[in-house]
């Protein structure tokens, strides 16, 4: 055999090898411009599913900043005492620390929405398929990184991670490879080499979150964006074509992005400085660290872990996880939906981008969120209670099969041109929330069963009328009855309004920093009191942003 | 430069086949050396104690031996100590009926490991034989106390049993830490108490069961005591 034809039989292969090869080779020979030219679109209605990115990348750089100020006050020989001290006594310790866990906490919401939103719309096919897989990494990458971060604090929630995390580690079937794993992991056993394996794992988990973060980034580049197309034209693979009309980079999406920058760094702060002076916080939203393990207060902690891992909590408690052993417990629950998602650019090969001629993958994009969710309620709601095989079989059907079937009804009806093609993304949101309500119905439903009361009373209420309202508001979407929305063309705001606004927004701006500035700067309440006032400076900074490009730019 | 000069006509392909096997095994020879010193490397030292288990004797706070009356029957109190390691809390015990009197705990020559095999448990020690003691670690996922503790007889959960709060796991301290429910699948680890008739004093001598929860033994994976040590503080808390 020729070597000729020995490679270009390795390129016309339909494997991912051979895609990295060329992606890789036409990165290299036919570099891009970068940044490109932009289309319009990305920044005008609907354009928030093109920056989800962007966003987790904010949270990611808000971490890496946030992160390294800790990296000065972290004490791996003191991990707790070290950690209560940059709370307390450090001037705005709190809201650095603070806003640490709650960065971590949006960074891995919107991974999971970013994940979804390109689930949905098929950017897991030709030509993505190495986009797509490097994402599906760096989702294990933040969780991972997400779980050494929490388990650094020394609280007695850490001492349970680290704990559960080194048993099921110890569990792997070769145990000299178990045990080896967690020495590696988690120290040879004192408690100074344990939190400076937690230290060392959390910082190189997230260096190479930046490094792969980095070649996700130029490859989505490479593959542009994935176009808004006509209707009938959506098929694989979707390439951005730059045409006269785009503008350039600089400055149109350049403000645009700093304005979702501003916006989410305000969230991030905003919510933990919130949350920090409420009293009665539950200890899964709680932004600071709990008591110290093997003291009284620590039993009054339930031996939760952070709800991003609640799913593998509660599976654990299933009778399958108990009979298999937590390790394989974990790969059966954790494993295979991970594999799916490796496998969907491989187990999806069809040029269909549309959502009608590939229901099997929206039905389990769908189900798999509801039960991610489901389950997370479920840990919260009856953490350790064991679950025997007809609860966890009727949990998983209860879910799959209806979204299934209707998934399936409605794409027909798509298909036959009885429903607008439009609906679907609509639909599909709303048959997730459906699914986590219906759920969440079902567990206040028992829980009032088991013992009737007010509050019980309440939830179970709550629950169901919101499942009832999203129902109708689905059905009817189904149906068609509901009116059209009609879009009014936008009127643009007199010049004397923009001036009103823009000196309004920087009156707030300039009152809120001056009531700041008297806050005394000691102390873990004065400084989320600050932190209060600091998010609300950045989303201020977000409006007068927004303002400005319309006023400027007409968006 | 063109195609025409690059191919030189001497070249042949099995031979630039065969170098490019060469090249590859040259780069699986680096990967070998690079990877055996990176693993070796990243390999922490096991801490812990060398020889056999050591004897340390239960003492209190201020360095006293702890009496058989200093033991409450069914005590409400999380009463615990740390052996062998310091870092490996265990369970004191004097275990009594749901009328707070003394109760005799047999040896039994095979508790059962659920998850297989079996091991002879000492049974109590002291005046009334109802002294015994345990390893603290959850065997299910290593939770510590207070989440996991001793509920006494009269208790309305989980009466005279050891319960972890985590996942549901229950142990039976009258019958040598047994398992009572999952999803635990090993008994507690029973500590070897010694009673000192003459002088009334307790000392802990040894392990017996299934190997301290998340260490590779026993007497490894955690933080020692300072070497010399023949005393450890028991200590008591609120549940």
């Amino acid at each position: 055999m020729s070597d000729k034809d020995s490679s270009s039989k390795i390129l016309s292969m339909p494997s991912l090898v051979g895609e990295s090869a060329s992606l890789v080779k036409n990165i290299f020979n036919d570099p891009q411009p970068l940044p490109r030219k932009v289309p319009d679109y990305m920044r005008g209605k609907g354009g928030f599913w093109y920056w989800t990115g962007a966003m987790v990348m904010t949270a990611f750089l808000y971490e890496a900043l946030t992160g390294l100020v800790l990296l000065f006050y972290y004490q791996p020989s003191n991990a707790y005492v070290s950690t209560m001290a940059f709370l307390n006594n450090t001037p705005y310790g709190s809201i650095i620390l603070t806003s640490h866990l709650y960065g971590a906490y949006a960074m891995i919401v919107l991974v999971y929405l970013h994940l979804l939103r390109n689930l949905f719309v098929g950017a897991y096919k030709k030509p993505r398929e190495i986009q797509w897989l490097t994402g599906i990494i760096l989702l294990i990458l933040t969780i991972g990184v997400g779980y050494f971060g929490y388990s650094m604090s020394g609280d007695v929630l850490s001492a349970d991670a680290i704990d559960v995390g080194k048993g099921i580690a110890q569990q792997f079937p070769i145990q000299s490879v178990g045990f080896w794993l967690a020495l590696v992991f988690y120290g040879g056993g004192s408690s100074i080499s344990q939190f400076s394996r937690l230290l060392g794992w959390h910082i190189v988990l997230a260096a190479s979150i930046g490094v792969l973060f980095a070649l996700h980034f130029f490859i989505a580049e490479y593959n542009t964006i994935m176009p808004k197309v006509e209707k009938g034209a959506d098929k694989a693979p979707l390439i951005d074509k730059e045409n006269k009309e785009y503008k350039p980079w600089y400055p149109y999406n350049m403000i645009y992005m700093s304005q979702i920058m501003f916006l989410v760094t305000g969230i991030i702060i905003l919510i933990p400085s919130i949350l920090a002076v409420l009293p009665n916080v539950p200890i899964l939203f709680s932004p600071f660290p709990q008591a110290a393990p093997g003291t009284a207060a620590a039993a009054a902690a339930p031996a939760y872990p952070p709800w991003f891992l609640l799913f593998i909590y509660k599976e654990l408690d299933f009778q399958l996880s108990i009979t298999v052993g937590p390790f394989w417990g974990t790969v059966i629950f954790i494993g295979i939906p991970l594999l799916y998602l490796l496998l969907l650019p491989i187990l999806d090969r069809s040029e269909d981008l549309e959502m009608q001629n590939r229901p099997v993958h929206v039905a389990l994009g769908i189900a798999g969120i509801a039960y991610l969710i489901g389950l997370s309620i479920w840990g919260a709601v009856d953490p350790g209670v064991p679950v025997d095989y007809w609860a966890f079989l009727l949990f998983f059907a209860a879910i799959i099969i209806p979204v299934y079937l209707i998934t399936k009804y409605v794409t027909e009806e798509v298909k036959s041109d009885n429903m607008k093609e439009a609906t679907l993304p609509m639909l599909v949101i709303l048959l997730t929330l459906i699914a986590v309500f219906a759920f969440a119905s079902g567990i206040t439903i028992s829980g009032y069963l088991a013992s009737p009361g007010f509050a019980a009373a309440t939830a179970m209420i709550i629950t169901l009328v919101i499942t009832a309202i999203l129902v109708v508001i689905a059905v009817a979407l189904i149906l068609g009855i509901l009116p059209e929305i009609t879009q009014k063309p936008e009127k643009r705001m007199s010049g004397s309004s923009y001036t009103f606004l823009g000196a309004g927004y920087a009156f707030c701006a300039i009152a809120l920093v001056s009531i700041m500035m008297v806050i005394p700067p000691d102390g873990s309440y004065n400084g989320s009191l600050y932190g209060i006032g600091l998010g609300l400076l950045f989303i201020i900074f977000a409006a007068l942003t927004r303002l400005y490009r319309s006023y400027v730019y007409y968006e | 430069m063109t195609e025409g000069k690059v191919n030189d006509p001497a070249k042949d392909n099995s031979r630039r086949n065969f170098l490019k096997y060469m090249t590859l095994l040259g780069a699986a020879a680096v990967s070998v050396g690079v990877l055996r010193g990176a693993l070796q490397n990243i390999t922490p030292a096991v801490s812990g104690v060398t020889g056999g288990f050591p004897t340390m004797q239960l003492v209190d706070s201020s360095g006293n031996p702890i009496k058989t009356t200093d033991l409450v029957v069914n005590n409400p109190q999380i009463v615990t100590f740390n052996y062998p390691l310091q870092s490996d809390p265990n369970f004191l015990l004097r275990l009594g009926d749901s009328s707070n009197n003394d109760v005799v705990v047999k040896p039994i020559a095979n508790v059962p490991i659920p998850a297989g095999g079996s091991f002879p448990s000492p049974g109590g020690t002291g005046p009334y034989k109802s002294v015994v003691a345990a390893s603290a670690i959850c065997q299910h996922l290593g939770c510590k106390p207070p989440e996991i503790r001793f509920h006494s007889p009269s208790a309305a959960n989980f009466p005279g049993k050891i319960h972890c709060d985590c996942h549901g796991s229950t142990y039976d301290p009258y019958t040598g830490f047994s398992v009572v429910t999952s999803p635990t699948t090993h008994p507690l680890p029973n500590v070897t108490l010694n009673w000192d008739s003459s002088t009334d004093t307790y000392s802990a001598a040894g392990l017996v069961g299934p190997t301290i929860y998340g260490q590779p033994s026993d007497l490894s994976g955690g933080t020692p005591f300072p070497s010399g040590t023949t005393k450890t503080t028991v200590t008591s808390e609120a549940p």
